[in-house]
C-alpha cells in the first residue's frame, strides 16, 4: 500500500500546480492520472480570460469574477500570485512566459489562417504579441510536405482584414514553403518528428540556413516570420535562440493541432520540477475513492494488472479536468457522473446540454457543468453551498463548475489559481514534517 | 468535363430535362442517353446529396418485403442480381442474415423461408452455432437464422458511374442548378427556369420533355408546373457505429419496424431506421428520443450496443407518395407511416392525370430498384416522344467497375493508390486513408466545391475523428493548389478567393458534422466533441471566419449522409 500526504488526481495544469506547490511546502505528494491532460492539446500559453470587448486579460477576469457562480469570484484575487509563481517555476526550467495580465489582448495568427486572442505566451510565440506597425510584413513559412501547416491557406486567411477581429494587422502577408534538409521523401511527418529534428544542432543549422536563403530575395522590410510550433522539444531554448540569430525576421511559433509541442514542453518542465521536489507522478490508471462516514476520503484505488493499487492519503486534490479531461462523464441516460468520488455535478438537464449552433457565442450550457465548491474549494452539493461534502478534498481546474473555458478563455487561469489555492488550503491544514505526516495519514486511513 | 462541373453554360434546348441528381435521376440520364436522346440533368445541390446520399446503404435482397409486398420483393431480387453484375465496384457482398430473436413472432419466422422461395429469393437456414461463430456479437437468444443475398451498396460511386456512362453517351449533369420555375403554355411546359445557386443567375431552357426525379421534393417541383402531387415525406434516422460489430447485414425476422437492421458499410456499421413524418424535406433533426429508440431496438440484435461508440446520427427523407391512385399491392391501403406499401414506386404521366402533356414524375421506390424505375420512366418518355428504343442498362456493365472486393478492407484504398504508382503519398485523412494526390485529383475535377462535396467524393472526414484532424488540411490543399496554378501576384487574388471559400466551407463543414454528433453526444463521443471544439475554437480560432454560405447555399438539411 502506497502512502502520501496529499494525493492529486489529474496531471494537467491544475493538478501539477497544486502538486508542485505542496511539494515545495514539504508535503509528500503523489499525482495519479488516467492519461495526459489538456497540456498535450492546448497551445501552451496561459489563457487567463478573454471576452468580446475586454482589453486585457485582467478586464476579462474582473468581469468573469462578477458572473454568478464563476470560480473567479473567489479565485481572481490569487491569480496574479499564481501566475508569478508559474512564471518562475517554468523559468527555472528554461521556459519563459511573456506577457502580463494587464497587457492588451492581441489577435495571434493560428494554423488555419485565423486568429485567437492571447496576452500571455511562451517565449517562442511571443513575437506575435506586439501590435503590428505600419509597413510590417508577415511571412508565413512552413516545411514542404508537412500536413499540419499550410502557408498558402494561412497567408490567405490572414490577408483578410476580418480575420484580425479589429486588431492591428500586418501590411502584407506572404506565404513561403521551404524544402528542409533530408525531408524530401518524408510525407507524413508529425509535429513531434519535426520538433525532434530541431533538437539536433546540426540539422537545425542547415534547416534555418535553408529558410534564411529562401528569404534572401525579399525586399528589406521590417517584419516577422511565423513558423509552425516545432522549434525543438527537449532543447527548445537553444532552437529558438538559433532561429532568432539566423533569421532576418523575428520568428514566432504558431500552435498546431494536437499533439501540441509547446504543451509538451510545459508538461515536461512541470514534471521535472515535481520530481526534483520528490513528488511522484503515475499516469495510466483511473482512480476512484469513497467518502467515509467521517466525511473524509481516506484512500484512492486504481485497478492494476496484478492487483488493485491502493493509495492512502491525508488529503486529496481532484483536478480531473471536467468533460474534456474525463473528470465528468456524461452518460447516455442523461446523468453527469464525477468519475473519482461520484460527487454531485452541477449541470443542465439532458435536453439542454447542447445548443443547436455549435458556434453560438453563448456556448453550450453543458460547458459550465462541474463540481460546486465553497470558497475553500471543498465540494458541496449544488443546493447546499455551506455544507462541504468531504472535508479533506479540494477541487481544482476545469472540474470547477461555472466556467466556460473555451468561450471565456479562462481555463489556464482558473487552473493555476485553483491549483495554488488547493495547495495553500491543504498546506495550511497542518502538514507536519514529512515522516510524521505519513504516519498521520496512515492513522487517518484506519480510523 | 466542363459540362459536368457546372462551369459551362446550359444548352438552350434538350430532348429531356431531368430534375434531380439522386440515384433515380442519374439512372434515368444514363438510360435515356444510351437510347440516343440528348438529355440534361440538373441537381440543386451536390450530386447524390439528397436521399440517395442519406440512405441506409442496403442493397435489398427483397426478403424484408416478402410478407406484405411480394411485388416489391420480386423487383428487389431481380435488381439485386442486375446490380451485382453491372456495378460490382459499388457493392460489398456482405450477405444478409435474418435472425429470429426471442421477441419475434413464431408464425412470421416459420413462414419466412417459404415466402422467400415463393418470390425467388435464395434463403438458407444457418445453424445458430455457426451463426454465433461468425457473428459473435449477436444476441445469444437468437433461435433461428436465414441467409439471404443482401449486400452493402455505396451510393456516391453508383451515381457517379451512372453519370459517367451518360456523359460517355453525350448527355450532361450539372450540380448546384435548381429548377425554380416552369412556364406553362396551356397543356405544355414551354420552358424551364434554372438557377445557378452559387451565382444566383437564372437561365431558361426549352426541353421537349421534363422529368422530375426529385424524390421527397417531387411535390414542390410539380407545383412549379401547376400540378398537385401530394407527397408525405417521412424522415428516417440512422446511427453510425465506429466499428463493424457484424460482417453481414443483420435483419430481424419480423414485420419491418424501427431499428431492426444493421448494415456494415466500409469501416463502420449503420443501425436504422425510424419513420416519422416531416413537413419540410430540407429541415429536420434527429431527436434524442429517436436515438434512444434506435439503440434500444438494436440491443435486441446486439446486446452490447449500448456500450459501443456511435460516430454520428443522420437522417434521410423517404419520397413517400400517398394518393389512392398508386398502383400498390392489391387490397392494401396506403397510410403515412406504413413501411411496406409506401415503398412502391410510381411513374406519373401528368398528361393523363393533369393535362400537362410533356411532364413526367417518378417517385417512391428504393435505391435498390433505381435502375428499374429509370427503365420504366424512360419507356414512358420514349412512348411520349413516339420513339421505340430498347433499354440497355441491365445488360452493360457501368464504367469504372473493376471487380468488387468481397469484404471491405480499409487498406484497399492505399493498395489502389500504390498500384497506381502513388507511392507513399501524404495522408490527408488518416481514418479513411485519403491521400493528397487523391484529394487533388478530386479537386481538379470539381472545384469550386464545398468541403462537404469533398467528403462525399473522397470519404475525407467520415472516420472516427469525424474531420477533427483532416478538414483543415483539406482547406490547406485547396489553397496550395490555387497558388501553384497562379504563382504571380495577379493570381494571388484568385488563389485567395479559393482559400476563402475553403475556409468558409470549413465552418459549414464543422457545423454539419456537429449536427450529426449532437443527438449522440454522450460519453466518449461527447468528450471527442469537446476536444474538437477545443481544437477549432480554442487553438485555431475558427470563429473569426465568415461561413461561406452565401456562395454555397447547401441547405442545412442536405449534405449529410451515410458512408
Ligand atoms: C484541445 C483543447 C484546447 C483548449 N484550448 C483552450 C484555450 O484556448 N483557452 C483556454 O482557456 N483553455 C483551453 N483549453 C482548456 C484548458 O487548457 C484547461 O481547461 C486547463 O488546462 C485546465 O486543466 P486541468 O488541469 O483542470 O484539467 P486537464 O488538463 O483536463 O487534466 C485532467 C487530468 O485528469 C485526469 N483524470 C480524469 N479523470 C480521471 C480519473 N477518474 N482518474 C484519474 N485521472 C483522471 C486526466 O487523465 C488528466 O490527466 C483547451 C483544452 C483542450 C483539450
Ligand atoms: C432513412 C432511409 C433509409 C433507406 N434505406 C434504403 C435502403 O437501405 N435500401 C434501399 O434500396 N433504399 C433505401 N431507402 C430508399 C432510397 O434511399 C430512396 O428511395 C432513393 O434514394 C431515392 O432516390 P431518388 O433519386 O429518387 O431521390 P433523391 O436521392 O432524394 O434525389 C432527388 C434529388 O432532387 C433534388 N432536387 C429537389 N428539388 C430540386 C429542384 N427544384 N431542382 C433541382 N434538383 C432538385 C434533390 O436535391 C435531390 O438530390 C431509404 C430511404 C430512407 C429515407
Amino acid at each position: 500500500m502506497a502512502r502520501a500526504d496529499v494525493a492529486v488526481v489529474g496531471a494537467g495544469l491544475a493538478g501539477l500546480t497544486a502538486a508542485i506547490q505542496l511539494a515545495e511546502a514539504g508535503a509528500r505528494v503523489q499525482v495519479m492520472a488516467t492519461g495526459h491532460a489538456a497540456t498535450h492539446w492546448a497551445p501552451g500559453g496561459i489563457d487567463a480570460g478573454a471576452l468580446p470587448g475586454s482589453r486585457t486579460s485582467l478586464d476579462a477576469v474582473e468581469r468573469l469574477a462578477r458572473l454568478e457562480g464563476h470560480p473567479y469570484a473567489f479565485l481572481a484575487d490569487g491569480l496574479p500570485d499564481a501566475l508569478a509563481w508559474l512564471r518562475s517555476a517554468l523559468g527555472a526550467e528554461g521556459l519563459d512566459l511573456v506577457g502580463e495580465l494587464t497587457d492588451p489582448l492581441r489577435a495571434i495568427p493560428t494554423a488555419i489562417g485565423s486568429t485567437r486572442l492571447a496576452a500571455i505566451l511562451p517565449d517562442g510565440m511571443a513575437a506575435a504579441l506586439p501590435a503590428w506597425t505600419a509597413g510590417e510584413t508577415l511571412v508565413v513559412c512552413g516545411p514542404a510536405g508537412f500536413r499540419d501547416f499550410w502557408p498558402d491557406a494561412i497567408a490567405a486567411g490572414l490577408r483578410r482584414p476580418s480575420t484580425w477581429r479589429g486588431h492591428p494587422r500586418p501590411a502584407r502577408v506572404e506565404a513561403l514553403t521551404v524544402e528542409l534538409p533530408g525531408l524530401a521523401g518524408r510525407h507524413n511527418l508529425s509535429s513531434l518528428d519535426l520538433a525532434r529534428f530541431f533538437d539536433d544542432p546540426d540539422w537545425r543549422a542547415t534547416a534555418l540556413e535553408a529558410i534564411a536563403r529562401a528569404l534572401e530575395g525579399r525586399p528589406q522590410e521590417p517584419g516577422r516570420i511565423a513558423l509552425p510550433a516545432v522549434l525543438g522539444l527537449h532543447d527548445h531554448p537553444a532552437a529558438l535562440a538559433a532561429a532568432r540569430e539566423r533569421l532576418p525576421l523575428a520568428p514566432f511559433e504558431v500552435a498546431l493541432v494536437p499533439p501540441s509541442v509547446p504543451g509538451l514542453r510545459l508538461f515536461a518542465a512541470l514534471r521535472a520540477t515535481l520530481r526534483r521536489l520528490g513528488g511522484r507522478l503515475q499516469v495510466g490508471e483511473a482512480v476512484h475513492g469513497v467518502i467515509g462516514a467521517d466525511g473524509r476520503v481516506a484512500e484512492l484505488r486504481a485497478p492494476a494488472a496484478a492487483r488493485e493499487f491502493v493509495l492512502t492519503a491525508g488529503a486529496i486534490v481532484l483536478a480531473t479536468g471536467g468533460i474534456a479531461g474525463g473528470g465528468i462523464v456524461a452518460e447516455r441516460a442523461g446523468s453527469l457522473v464525477e468519475s473519482v468520488l461520484g460527487l454531485p455535478v452541477d449541470g443542465p438537464e439532458r435536453g439542454d446540454w447542447l445548443l443547436v449552433d455549435p458556434f453560438d457565442p453563448a456556448g453550450h450550457p453543458l460547458e459550465a457543468a462541474g463540481i460546486r465548491t465553497d470558497v475553500r474549494l471543498r465540494p458541496v452539493a449544488p443546493g447546499a453551498l455551506e455544507r462541504p461534502l468531504a472535508e479533506n478534498v479540494r477541487i481544482a481546474g476545469s472540474l470547477l463548475a461555472g466556467q466556460r473555458f473555451l468561450r471565456q478563455r479562462c481555463g489556464d487561469g482558473v487552473a493555476i489559481a485553483s491549483g495554488r489555492l488547493a495547495a495553500l488550503e491543504l498546506r495550511g491544514s497542518g502538514s507536519a514534517p514529512r515522516s510524521a505526516a505519513v504516519v498521520g495519514a496512515g492513522r487517518e486511513a484506519r480510523s | 468535363m466542363d459540362s459536368m462541373t457546372g462551369r459551362s453554360g446550359l444548352p438552350r434546348t434538350v430532348d429531356v430535362l431531368i430534375v434531380g441528381g439522386g440515384a433515380t435521376g442519374a439512372g434515368l440520364l444514363r438510360d435515356l442517353a444510351r437510347r440516343g436522346l440528348r438529355c440534361l440533368l440538373v441537381e440543386k445541390a451536390d450530386l447524390a446529396s439528397g436521399t440517395s446520399g442519406r440512405y441506409h446503404g442496403l442493397l435489398h435482397s427483397g426478403a424484408r418485403y416478402v410478407a406484405r409486398d411480394a411485388q416489391a420483393a420480386r423487383e428487389c431480387i431481380l435488381e439485386n442480381g442486375i446490380l451485382r453484375r453491372i456495378a460490382p465496384a459499388c457493392i460489398e457482398d456482405t450477405g444478409g442474415i435474418f435472425v429470429a430473436t426471442p421477441d419475434d413472432p413464431d408464425d412470421y419466422v416459420g413462414a419466412f423461408p417459404g415466402r422467400c422461395a415463393a418470390v425467388g429469393i435464395p434463403c438458407a437456414e444457418e445453424p445458430v452455432a455457426e451463426l454465433f461463430r461468425r457473428e459473435p456479437a449477436l444476441n445469444r437468444g437468437i433461435r433461428r437464422a436465414f441467409r439471404v443475398p443482401d449486400a452493402s451498396l455505396e451510393p456516391w460511386r453508383l451515381v457517379e458511374a451512372n453519370l459517367l456512362d451518360a456523359r460517355q453517351h453525350g448527355s450532361a449533369a450539372l450540380p448546384y442548378r435548381q429548377v425554380v420555375g416552369m412556364e406553362r403554355n396551356g397543356g405544355f411546359v414551354a420552358a424551364v427556369s434554372i438557377a445557378d445557386v452559387r451565382s444566383g443567375t437564372v437561365e431558361r431552357i426549352v426541353p421537349r420533355i421534363v422529368v422530375s426525379a426529385t424524390g421527397a421534393w417531387a411535390g414542390r417541383v410539380a407545383a412549379l408546373a401547376g400540378v398537385s402531387l401530394p407527397m408525405s415525406p417521412g424522415k428516417g434516422s440512422m446511427l453510425i457505429y465506429n466499428q463493424r460489430m457484424t460482417d453481414s447485414v443483420i435483419n430481424r425476422c419480423k414485420p419491418p419496424g424501427d431499428g431492426d437492421i444493421m448494415v456494415p458499410v466500409h469501416t463502420v456499421a449503420i443501425l436504422g431506421t425510424t419513420e416519422i413524418g416531416v413537413d419540410d424535406p430540407d429541415h429536420y433533426e434527429v431527436t434524442p428520443a429517436e436515438v434512444e429508440a434506435l439503440v434500444e431496438a438494436g440491443e435486441a440484435l446486439f446486446p452490447d450496443l449500448g456500450r459501443m461508440r456511435i460516430l454520428r446520427a443522420y437522417a434521410g427523407v423517404r419520397p413517400l407518395y400517398m394518393p389512392a391512385e398508386v398502383a400498390g399491392p392489391a387490397g392494401v391501403s396506403a397510410g403515412a407511416a406504413d413501411r411496406e406499401v409506401s415503398r412502391a414506386h410510381v411513374v406519373i404521366d401528368h398528361e393523363a392525370r393533369d393535362g400537362v402533356s410533356n411532364f413526367v414524375s417518378v417517385v417512391g421506390g428504393k435505391l435498390t430498384t433505381y435502375r428499374l424505375m429509370a427503365e420504366q420512366t424512360a419507356d414512358a418518355v420514349c412512348a411520349k416522344l413516339g420513339v421505340d428504343l430498347p433499354c440497355s442498362t441491365a445488360d452493360d456493365v457501368l464504367p469504372g467497375q473493376v471487380a468488387g472486393h468481397g469484404y471491405y478492407w480499409l487498406g484497399h484504398r492505399l493498395a489502389e493508390h500504390e498500384a497506381a504508382g502513388g507511392g507513399d503519398a501524404t495522408l490527408i485523412c488518416e481514418c479513411e486513408l485519403v491521400t493528397r494526390p487523391a484529394l487533388e485529383g478530386f479537386l481538379a475535377e470539381r472545384m469550386p466545391c464545398s468541403l462537404d462535396d469533398v467528403r462525399r467524393g473522397t470519404r475525407l472526414g467520415m472516420g472516427p475523428c469525424q474531420g477533427a484532424f483532416c478538414t483543415f488540411r483539406a482547406a490547406g490543399v485547396v489553397a496550395a493548389l490555387g497558388s501553384a496554378e497562379a504563382p504571380d501576384a495577379a493570381g494571388e487574388n484568385a488563389a485567395d478567393a479559393r482559400a476563402e471559400l475553403a475556409q468558409g466551407t470549413l465552418v459549414a463543414f464543422m457545423r454539419e458534422r456537429y449536427r450529426g454528433t449532437r443527438p449522440i453526444a454522450w460519453g466518449r463521443q461527447l468528450q471527442e466533441l469537446w476536444l474538437s471544439t477545443g481544437i477549432y475554437w480554442g487553438i485555431l480560432g475558427l470563429d473569426a471566419f465568415e461561413p461561406a454560405t452565401a456562395e454555397l447555399p447547401i441547405e442545412v438539411g442536405v449534405g449529410d449522409g451515410p458512408r
